[in-house]
């Protein structure tokens, strides 16, 4: 037999606890076999499963009774067994920490070096003693709040072994921090602005969410898919099963229309039509669609009577009559690219059949400069023809908050709150500590030492908190003070993060004193830190899942062990609590539970513990939630709403759909980037990144910059099976392997640009390098680039940083979504691609001769040794 | 004893490369002799994916082709190999490389049309894939690419299962086989892969409105066959399922529009009239 044992784990990597298809690990012999999906019939009879079924004219959508795994997922034993796994814990050489402040030279703390000065090993014990010591200091010189804990929101899905925050929970029994909040990276637009309009719910989208699949299935004639692709964000977080029920919908014949700059994975396969758009200008081809609409009678009069708020002014705007500009479907065409009469017949095929639209989160679309305007903007038009309405709806499929109800409905609701209150090591995600620093500000912070914000930016912020004023540091009579020491996990802001180079320039501050980093690998950010603690993957761990993430289904799994664990590595929660021993902080810390006395809790709690036995449980490993009789029964979506706008009020203040938004008129009057009702924005303070801008001339194509086909985000880089695929990494001239930067033929034309050169996305922001891919997936006058790369900084030498790695983030704008929304943007602003000559490559490698000196080998990219002193 | 044989359909296949990743967990790092020993990290392709991209913005269609050894029931890479049994196929129609019996001389990689064999410096053998062979025997029913498949775009099993479905494909005309299937005899067979298509969007330059329910009609050449179809409420029309390097003409007729005739269309490649404006 190949296989001694099968363990199953969720390789979902959305963290927080919700975990995504399960896998099949086969091991024998403490070694990783094999991962393949995890066959249900294995261990359940189809009716002791009780699947949902959908059937519509002879066709069928229904779960397979296997995991639908994501191909990275079924990769991930290179993961596991990365050349780039920290083995042991590691301290940067020249880091003293008895060095004063600032210190440099032997003896000091050489700030100015992270990222450049190599690491040697150290004990546990000795790691653990250093962070200990230096968290008392800080605290105690600076203030109760002077540790930074910057929990990431990406990574492993692990349940009582964290990841992401077990630093906070340490933290908060060591008496008090300063918190990195998480912003709403992936549904900016929704929570900046959707939510204003139709109140808020779970990332910014309506909360009533039952059955959406079903009604679209049986009453949509046409599904508008903007800025989504279902079939790429998905595979980070869950699995392949949205590529099911796309197919599904081809087969009954609803019409798929695509509006993207590019031809993504989704639309390659599904979309009946790609209409090719501008980046970021999706709100000009929302406002045309409306004008057309009004101008010609075919929106919902009735509906919009009854349901909104706020149309008469929102119409006046359209119609041109407030600023003189009618927003007719001519203005539009020139600012999205669609033509006129491409725009006018989207509007009248959406007017004429019930229509909806759908996303995954909200890719490039809603994560670009003033994006809550798009997002807004789309639910006044969904609103107009009748939200709620048989076929009607804003589609999120499969959004964090709305798992449950998404799908048909379970018989149990999975409490998945209060597994998490009571299980998760994480921070609890409705509380923040009392002097926080939004993550998008976080570089701003240190560098300038204070920022402010309305609201802490917390993607799980009640929407009241937008209208809150946050400052940092918070008065020095309430404890506040300036950080002087970070804690930080899975950390990648150089390429996640907005305008990351400042994130660089922040690591090396000499007021950030001491930088502990926990994380498998040696990569990322994880090079900017003074201590290192190596975690290991969750296959090295025993835990606890709840199994539904972008699933058809719901359950709960006891995730027992593949592997031991690779050289001296703990999980997140263990390495933190290796440094609480050493605070004398152990039983608060663990509440003196055991590791298997929490994930017995975590069952006793799910909510399915009638459902199956502790035992069985144990004996089958998994338990999938049956399907509820009568599923069909639940109303879709926002169908109460709709049929009684009075009994069923939305939350929003006026209970209706506020078109026209009196909370923020009170609280920002003089807002022109985010107004009380939803305009196209030009450019303001906060941004200048249209081809109207003087700036084009010398970057005139916008970049789109989507989650990455083949990472979660910053994770996954280094899988040599996926680095084969040219839409992952291109082989350059040079062999080493570039981001791939998408170019139409056109521009590569006009610029002297071939398939496979290498070439450079510039702006003022710096240099990012790339390889072309020229093809015809991708409309003239843009560029597109995946983000999350990993970065590879030739120079970075502030104003002038270059990066061979591809991470864009890196030169992505500075400033928030606008100047009152501190969400990010991360994708359409200006660049341009230009080709690189191999004498601006000899004149980098004659200039920063190190960076091209790093220990790299094409399969895996760079790797560990380069940063370590001495043998391994 | 039952021959096996792989079904895969391209018009469900999505572009995940999981059959080509998964092939690659399954081979790389172990070693399943006497069937196959470990494949090197990176370099070989034993099931191989393949993208295309055709036509031009914004009429672009993908598909995607997975490639795995064709199991060709007559095999060149047999035929090739100068050592008895070193090349064999088994008694369910998967033909297989043994890598105790070959020397490496690398003359059945130079026989086969479909690039599915490898060679391995450091073994000094050369590699393909082998269905799975050591899987099935344990008990698994298909190999590792038909197992992770999302879509069950790629299915595999008992020839007599699919009898039935192929023989109505192939009078539908929407199953093939690669390469030259009549001298090779693969034991691969293909669903729905598409062929050319002829697309265009027609708009009134006039009034700048799309024309809706406009007569399309394509007329191949040679044959005189004609393919009609009108034009949509996006004002586009499309003619897919073409056959490769056809000439034809077509003609365009909406009320109150003067016809418009395109004398000579090759399907060499798919072909993207763009945006047409018709005059009155």
């Amino acid at each position: 037999m190949s296989n001694e044992k099968t363990v199953l784990k969720g390789l979902g990597q959305c963290s927080f606890t919700r975990n995504g298809d399960p896998a099949a690990i086969d091991v024998k012999d403490g070694k990783i076999i094999r991962i393949r999906p995890l066959h249900f019939e294995d261990k359940y009879t189809k009716e002791e499963i009780k699947p949902w079924r959908i059937e519509k004219d002879g066709h069928v959508l229904e779960p397979q009774l296997k995991s639908h795994l994501a191909p990275y997922m079924l990769a991930y034993k290179k993961r596991v067994y990365s050349p780039n796994r920290i083995l042991y814990p590691l301290i940067r050489e020249d880091w003293d920490p008895s060095g004063a402040p600032g210190s440099t030279g032997p003896g000091g703390r050489n700030v100015e070096n992270r990222g450049k000065s190599k690491y040697k090993r150290i004990s546990w014990d000795e790691a653990t003693d250093i962070i200990a010591a230096e968290i008392k200091r800080v605290r105690s010189t600076y203030g109760p709040y002077a540790v930074l804990c910057h929990g990431d929101g990406h990574g492993e899905t692990k349940m009582v072994h964290g990841p992401h925050s077990c630093q906070m929970l340490l933290m908060e029994k060591v008496g008090g921090y300063t918190q990195a909040i998480r912003n709403a990276d992936s549904w900016e637009g929704w929570y900046w602005g959707a939510e204003h309009v139709w109140g808020e719910g779970a990332q910014g989208h309506s909360t009533d969410a039952d059955n959406v699949l079903y009604d679209i299935t049986q009453n949509t004639k046409m599904l508008i898919a903007i800025g989504c692709d279902l079939e790429t964000t998905p595979w980070g977080f869950g699995g392949q099963f949205p590529t099911n029920v796309c197919y599904f919908w081809n087969d009954i014949g609803i019409k798929q229309i695509s509006i993207a700059p590019d031809l993504n994975y989704y639309a390659a396969v599904h979309a009946d039509k790609w209409i090719p758009i501008l980046p970021n200008t999706d709100a000009a081809l929302h406002l045309a669609v409306a004008y057309t609409w009004i101008d010609e009678g075919t929106y919902d009069k009735a509906y919009v009577d009854t349901h909104v708020v706020g149309f008469e002014q929102f119409r006046a705007y359209v119609m041109g009559e407030e600023d003189g500009v009618p927003k007719t479907p001519e203005w539009a065409a020139e600012k999205t690219g669609v033509s006129e009469w491409t725009i006018k017949a989207l509007a009248r095929e959406w007017a004429s059949v019930p229509t909806s639209t759908i996303h995954y989160y909200g890719g490039s679309y809603i994560r670009g400069p003033y994006s809550h305007e798009p997002a807004r903007l789309e639910v006044c038009l969904v609103g107009m023809q009748g939200m709620g309405k048989p076929g009607t709806h804003v589609y999120n499929k499969m959004a964090d908050g709305l798992t449950q109800l998404d799908m048909p409905r379970p018989e149990i609701l999975l409490k998945l709150d209060v597994i998490r209150s009571k299980v998760w090591s994480g921070r609890p995600l409705l509380e923040v500590t009392k002097q926080l620093i939004p993550k998008t500000q976080l570089h701003q912070a240190i560098l300038e030492g204070s920022c402010w914000s309305w609201g802490n930016t917390s993607l799980y912020a009640h929407i009241d908190d937008q209208f809150k004023k946050y400052t940092y540091p918070i008065p020095k009579e309430e404890g506040g003070s300036e950080v002087h020491m970070i804690w930080m996990d899975n950390p990648c802001r150089s390429t996640c993060w907005n305008n990351s180079m400042e994130s660089i320039q922040a690591y090396r501050s000499p007021k950030i004193e001491t930088f502990v980093v926990q994380h498998p690998w040696l990569e990322n950010d994880t090079i900017y830190a003074d201590i290192i603690l190596p975690v290991n993957t969750k296959l090295e761990e025993r835990d606890f899942a709840q199994i539904s993430s972008a699933s058809p289904m719901n359950g709960i799994a006891i995730e027992e062990k593949a592997i031991e664990p690779l050289g001296e590595s703990l999980s997140d929660y263990e390495a933190a609590g290796e440094v609480a021993k050493k605070l004398g902080l152990y039983d608060e810390y663990t509440d003196k539970l055991s590791i298997d006395e929490k994930i017995k809790w975590g069952y006793e709690v799910s909510g399915c513990q009638d459902a199956i036995s502790w035992e069985e449980l144990n004996r089958k490993g998994y338990y999938y939630i049956r399907t509820e009789d009568d599923w069909e029964k639940y109303p879709a979506g926002m169908r109460l709403f709709y049929e009684d706008p009075e009994k069923y009020p939305l939350k929003t203040p006026t209970g209706k759909l506020e078109f026209f938004s009196q909370r923020l008129a009170d609280h920002f009057p003089d807002d022109k980037e985010r107004p009380p009702y939803p305009k196209w924005i030009e450019n303001g303070p906060s941004h200048d990144e249209r081809l109207s801008s003087p700036r084009a001339k010398k970057y005139p194509l916008l970049l789109v910059s989507n989650h990455p086909r083949w990472r979660t985000h910053a994770e996954n880089d280094d899988i040599t099976w996926t680095r084969e695929i040219r839409t992952c990494k291109v082989k350059g001239p040079d062999g080493y392997m570039y981001e791939p930067v998408w170019i139409h033929p056109q521009d590569a034309e006009a610029r002297g640009i071939k398939d496979g050169d290498i070439v450079k996305l510039i702006n003022e922001r710096g240099t990012v390098l790339g390889a072309a891919i020229v093809w015809e997936r991708i409309m003239p006058g843009v560029t597109y680039q995946d983000h999350g790369a990993r970065a590879d900084m030739i120079s970075t030498e502030a104003g002038a940083s270059i990066d061979r790695g591809g991470a864009n983030n890196l030169i992505s704008p500075a400033n928030g979504t606008s100047q009152n929304c501190w969400g990010m943007a991360t994708s359409g602003y200006l660049v341009d691609v230009q080709k690189v000559t191999a004498a601006e490559m000899e004149e980098w490698r004659t200039k920063f001769p190190a960076a091209f000196t790093r220990d790299y080998a094409p399969a895996a990219g760079l790797r560990y040794m380069t940063w370590i002193r001495g043998e391994e | 004893m039952a021959k096996k044989v792989f079904l895969i359909d391209v018009g469900r296949c999505n572009g995940c490369y999981s059959c080509q990743i998964a092939c690659k967990d399954e081979h790389v790092g172990n070693d399943w002799s006497p069937i196959a020993k470990p494949q090197p990290d990176t370099g070989q392709f034993w099931l191989r994916q393949t993208e295309y991209v055709r036509g031009t913005v914004p009429k672009v269609k993908m598909h995607y082709i997975p490639i795995p050894c064709q199991h060709c029931d007559e095999a060149p890479c047999i035929e090739a190999c100068p050592i008895e049994g070193a090349i064999y196929r088994r008694d369910d129609g998967l033909v297989i490389v043994d890598p105790e019996k070959c020397t490496g001389c690398r003359k059945c990689l130079l026989s086969c049309p479909y690039d599915a064999l490898f060679f391995n410096e450091d073994l000094n053998i050369v590699q393909k894939c082998t269905g799975c062979a050591h899987l099935l025997d344990e008990g698994w029913s298909v190999p590792r690419c038909v197992d992770i498949c999302p879509t069950q775009a790629m299915r595999f099993g008992d020839e007599e299962e699919f009898q039935e479905e192929l023989a109505k494909a192939k009078a539908a005309g929407t199953l093939t086989q690669l390469g030259d299937a009549q001298a090779t005899k693969p034991r691969v067979y293909y669903l729905n892969v598409p062929k050319k298509f002829i697309g265009g969007l027609l708009y009134d330059p006039a009034e700048k409105e799309i024309v809706k329910g406009a007569k399309c009609t394509l007329t191949d050449q040679a044959s005189g066959e004609k393919h009609t179809t009108q034009s949509d409420g996006f004002g586009d029309f499309w003619f897919e399922g073409l056959e490769e390097d056809r000439t034809f003409t077509l003609t365009i007729e909406a009320e109150g529009f003067q016809t418009k005739t395109y004398d000579k269309l090759d399907t060499t490649q798919d072909v993207n009239l763009g945006e047409i404006a018709l005059g009155r």
